[in-house]
C-alpha cells in the first residue's frame, strides 16, 4: 500500500460497551518514587509506618521540578521495591500494605464552591501543583507546568479523542463521570481566564458525542463547543487536534500557548476537578485491558500503585491457545512493550495490553516511501532509520529526526514491516 | 509485487498469443535465468558463510516475487525474435550486476529489469543483426518511422493498432498501451505504486510533443503518437514505478518522473535512437540519491521548490520547442 492511510482499525468495541469493574482493594499497592524523569526521592515515611489516604510520603527530587508523592491507600509502610514502571524501565516504588479502610489523611477536605469563585489563576495552580497532576494522557508532563503560562489564552481545548487502537479508558470516563470532566474544564478555563472551551472527540464515538452535548447544554453559561473529528490515527496528537478542532496549525517548535490555545487530556481535566474540589491526588485511575491473549478484556477502574500481575488475574488470564503473549502498556502504537508483569500502575498508565506473539520476517526495505507519505510530522523516516544505521549524525539533524512525535504510524504502515519508528526514536535520541 | 506478476500477466497471454510460442520461450528463458541466478548466488554464499545446505534457503526471495517481477519486465521489453541465448545471458547478466553486487533486494541502484535490456542492446544489437533493436526491428515501428521522418504523420498504423497492440510489431509487451493500462489501473486500484511516477512521465511526454506540434504547426497525432507508441506507457507504468529506484519523497518522484519525460522525448526527438525510455530510466536512476539528499529532500512540495520546479519546465519546454526548430 503505497498512499496515504492514516485510518488505523481501533477495536475499542472489545471493552467500550463494558461497564467498568472496581479494583480498587489491592492488599499492596506500590507506590513509584523515581521515574525516568526523577530518580532521586525524599521519604519521609519509614517502613512500619502507617499512613493514610492521600497523605505525603515524600517528594521526587533531581529534576526541574519537584513532586510530592502521595499515598494512594491507607495502611503500613513496608519498604522499598524494585518493579517496573510504565515506560519499561526499572523504578524504586514504596510498598504499602493496605488496610483496606481508606482513612483520609487530614487534607483530603471539600472545597467549597465560594472559595473556588474567589480563585486567582496562583491559587489554581498551587493546587495543581501541590496535588502533582501530571498529563495522564501519557505524557505525564507536569499539568501546572502548562496552566501557570502567562501568554492569553482564549481557548481550553480538551483531548478527548484517544485515538490509539484498543484503549477505552477515556472512553469510560466521559462515559461515566462526564460532568467531573465539565467542572474540571470550567476550573481551568476560570484559572486562565479564557473565553471558550472545546471538547474534542471523535466524530465516530456517536454514544460519547450524545452524552457530551447534554453536558454542554447544562453548562450553558459557559461557551463549550464539540469539536467533531475525523476518525485516524494520530488524531490525539495535540497539534492534530488544534489543527482540526480549531483550525489554527502550531509550527513545530512553538508551544500552542503562544497562540492561546491550553490544551489537556480528558483523564487530566477530570484529575484537576478532584485537586481542586476535593483536594484529592490521582489515586485511581480507568486502565484498560484488552488484546487477543486476554480471556476477558474489559475496563477496570483501578488503584495507582496496584501491580499489572493482578489486574490480569482479574480478567482470568491469557486465552489457553496463547502459548506465548506479548505485553504492551499503553496504546499499540506508541506503548512500551515489558517482559514481565512485575508491572505498577503509574497515574499514567492508560491500558495493557496482551497479544499473542507474532513474529513477523522483516523483509528489506523497498523504498516503497509509504512512511514518507504517512508521516505526520513530515518528515523521512526511511532516511532517517539509514542514516541512524551509518551513524550518520548531520544527515539525522538535516532530516530533522527531533520532530518525530514517536506516533508509530510509518512502521505500521510499513510494506516490508520494518520497526520504523524504533529506528526513528533511537535516532532521535542520539542527536540528543 | 505480487500484484504487479498479476498486473503483467494479461501482457504475457497478449504476447503469446501475438506472437506464438516464441513468446512463451523468450518469457520463460528471462523469467528462469533471472530466478536460478539469483538462487544459485545466494547458495554459494551460503556455502561460503559455511551455512548447512537447505533447499529453500533464508534469503531465498522468490517468496516476495520481486526477481520473478524484474524477469517477467526484463522478458517483456524484448522483441519476440531475440534468441534465447540472448535472453539468458541478458538475464544472468542483469541480475547480477544491477541486483546481486549491490547486495540484492532493496539494494539496487538501477532498474534491474531497464539495465538486462539496456545490457542486451548494446552487446547484442549489432551481432545479432538487429538495426533498430531499441525498439523492434521486424518491421518499422511508429516510433521507427518517425525517427526518418521526425514531423510526417505515421501512415501504416491507424491509432487503434498502435493502442490496442493488435498486429503491431514491437517488443513483446510493450506494444499494448491498452493492457498496460489496464495493469496500471489494478496496480492504481490496489494502491501498489505510486501513480504520480507513471502521470507525470507521459504528462511531461505529451506537453513537451504538444509543444513541438505547436512550434511546427503539425496535427495532433504528434503528440498521441509519442505516448501510445514505443516503451513509454510500458515503461512509465512498470519499470519507473519501481519503487527501489524510485526516489522516497513525493516531490522527489514528481521531479524524477518529470527527468524521465524529459530525457524520453529528448532521446526520440534529437537522438540517434528511435526510443529512449529504458535509457532515460537508467540515467534518472543515477539521479536518486542526489534527489533524496537529507540536505534538501522534503517530503512536501514547498512554495519555493514549487516555483523553481515551475520554472524548470517552462525553461524545458522552450528549450524543446527551440531545439526542434533545428530538427528536420
Amino acid at each position: 500500500m503505497i498512499s496515504k492511510m492514516r485510518r488505523v482499525s481501533d477495536y475499542k468495541q472489545l471493552t467500550k460497551e463494558l461497564p467498568h469493574i472496581r479494583y480498587v482493594d489491592p492488599e499492596k499497592v506500590y507506590i513509584n518514587l523515581t521515574t525516568s524523569r526523577c530518580e532521586d526521592y525524599i521519604l519521609n515515611v519509614k517502613p512500619g509506618d502507617a499512613v493514610r489516604l492521600g497523605q505525603i510520603l515524600g517528594e521526587k527530587d533531581g529534576c526541574f521540578f519537584k513532586q510530592p508523592i502521595y499515598s494512594t491507600v491507607s495502611g503500613t509502610v513496608e519498604g522499598v521495591e524494585k518493579k517496573i514502571d510504565g515506560t519499561g524501565i526499572e523504578v524504586e516504588c514504596l510498598v504499602i500494605r493496605n488496610d483496606f479502610q481508606d482513612t483520609y489523611d487530614a487534607s483530603i477536605t471539600d472545597r467549597p464552591d465560594n472559595v473556588i469563585e474567589q480563585m486567582s489563576q496562583q491559587d489554581f495552580v498551587d493546587i495543581v501543583r501541590e496535588k502533582a497532576l501530571v498529563g495522564l494522557g501519557g505524557s505525564g508532563f507536569p499539568s501546572y507546568v502548562k496552566l501557570a503560562t502567562e501568554e492569553p489564552i482564549h481557548t481550553v481545548v480538551i483531548n478527548a479523542v484517544e485515538c490509539e487502537p484498543y484503549l477505552s479508558s477515556d472512553y469510560r470516563l466521559i462515559h461515566d463521570q462526564p460532568d467531573q470532566i465539565f467542572q474540571g474544564l470550567s476550573y481551568v478555563m476560570k484559572a486562565v481566564n479564557a473565553k471558550s472551551g472545546v471538547i474534542a472527540v471523535k466524530k465516530t464515538k456517536k454514544d460519547l458525542i450524545n452524552i457530551l452535548e447534554r453536558e454542554v447544554k447544562r453548562y450553558a453559561h459557559l461557551d463549550l463547543r464539540i469539536a467533531k473529528l475525523g476518525d485516524y490515527y494520530p488524531q490525539g496528537w495535540e497539534i492534530e487536534t488544534y489543527k482540526n478542532a480549531l483550525g489554527i496549525k502550531v509550527p513545530s517548535g512553538v508551544l500552542p500557548t503562544k497562540l492561546g490555545i491550553l490544551g489537556f487530556n480528558v483523564s487530566t481535566c477530570a484529575s484537576i476537578y478532584d485537586a481542586v474540589k476535593h483536594n484529592m491526588p490521582i489515586t485511581k485511575r480507568y486502565l484498560t485491558i484488552n488484546g487477543d491473549a486476554v480471556k476477558f478484556p474489559q475496563s477496570i477502574r483501578v488503584r495507582v500503585g496496584t501491580l499489572i500481575k493482578d489486574l490480569i488475574k482479574l480478567c482470568d488470564g491469557f486465552t489457553d491457545d496463547a502459548e506465548k503473549v506479548e505485553m504492551i502498556i499503553g496504546g499499540p502504537m506508541m506503548g512500551q512493550a515489558v517482559d514481565t508483569q512485575e508491572v505498577v500502575v503509574t497515574p499514567t498508565t492508560t491500558s495493557v495490553l496482551v497479544f499473542k506473539s507474532i513474529t513477523d520476517k522483516e523483509e528489506p526495505c523497498v523504498r516503497c516511501g509509504s512512511c514518507v507519505i504517512n508521516c505526520p510530522v513530515h518528515i523521512q523516516p526511511v532516511n532517517i532509520m539509514n542514516a541512524y544505521k551509518r551513524n550518520d549524525t548531520l544527515a539525522m539533524k538535516q532530516l530533522e529526526a527531533n520532530k518525530c512525535i514517536e506516533c508509530g504510524l510509518c512502521a505500521y504502515v510499513c510494506t516490508s514491516k520494518i520497526h520504523v519508528t524504533d529506528y526513528v526514536r533511537k535516532a532521535k535520541a542520539s542527536i540528543g | 509485487m505480487p500484484d504487479v506478476a498479476i498486473a503483467l500477466s494479461p501482457l504475457v497471454i497478449f504476447a503469446i498469443t501475438q506472437h506464438g510460442l516464441s513468446a512463451l520461450w523468450i518469457l520463460l528463458a528471462a523469467v528462469l535465468s533471472m530466478v536460478l541466478t539469483e538462487y544459485l548466488f545466494y547458495q554459494v554464499l551460503d556455502r561460503l558463510d559455511k551455512k548447512p545446505f537447505k533447499v529453500k534457503n533464508d534469503r531465498f526471495t522468490l517468496d516476495n516475487y520481486t526477481v520473478l517481477v524484474s524477469g517477467l519486465i526484463y522478458g517483456l521489453t524484448l522483441p519476440d525474435s531475440t534468441p534465447l541465448l540472448i535472453t539468458i545471458i541478458g538475464g544472468v547478466v542483469g541480475v547480477f550486476l544491477a541486483k546481486l553486487v549491490f547486495g540484492g533486494m532493496g539494494q539496487n541502484i538501477f532498474n534491474i529489469a531497464a539495465f538486462a535490456r539496456v545490457f542486451v542492446v548494446l552487446s547484442f544489437g549489432a551481432a545479432a543483426a538487429y538495426v533498430n533493436f531499441v525498439d523492434e526491428t521486424a518491421g518499422a515501428t511508429a516510433l521507427g518511422l518517425l525517427m526518418m521522418e521526425p514531423f510526417t504523420k505515421v501512415e501504416t498504423y491507424s491509432f487503434w493498432t498502435m493502442f490496442s497492440g493488435i498486429g503491431l510489431p514491437g517488443s513483446l509487451g510493450e506494444t499494448s498501451g491498452l493492457l498496460i493500462l489496464v495493469g496500471g489501473l489494478y496496480l492504481l486500484a490496489r494502491r501498489s505504486f505510486d501513480v504520480f511516477i507513471p502521470l507525470v512521465y507521459v504528462g511531461t511526454v505529451f506537453v513537451l510533443s504538444t509543444a513541438v506540434m505547436l512550434q511546427q504547426g503539425i496535427g495532433f497525432w504528434y503528440p498521441l503518437t509519442h505516448i501510445i507508441s514505443g516503451g513509454l506507457l510500458f515503461g512509465a507504468v512498470f519499470m519507473a514505478t519501481d519503487p527501489v529506484t524510485a526516489p522516497i519523497t513525493r516531490p522527489g518522484r514528481v521531479y524524477f518522473a518529470f527527468g524521465l519525460g524529459v530525457i524520453t522525448f529528448v532521446i526520440r526527438l534529437f537522438g540517434t535512437l528511435p526510443e529512449g525510455v529504458v535509457f532515460a530510466i537508467l540515467i534518472m536512476n543515477m539521479f536518486v540519491p542526489a534527489l533524496d539528499y537529507a540536505r534538501w529532500s522534503n517530503s512536501r512540495f514547498t512554495v519555493r521548490s514549487g516555483l523553481i520546479f515551475a520554472a524548470v519546465v517552462a525553461l524545458t519546454i522552450l528549450s524543446v520547442m527551440v531545439g526542434a526548430s533545428y530538427v528536420g
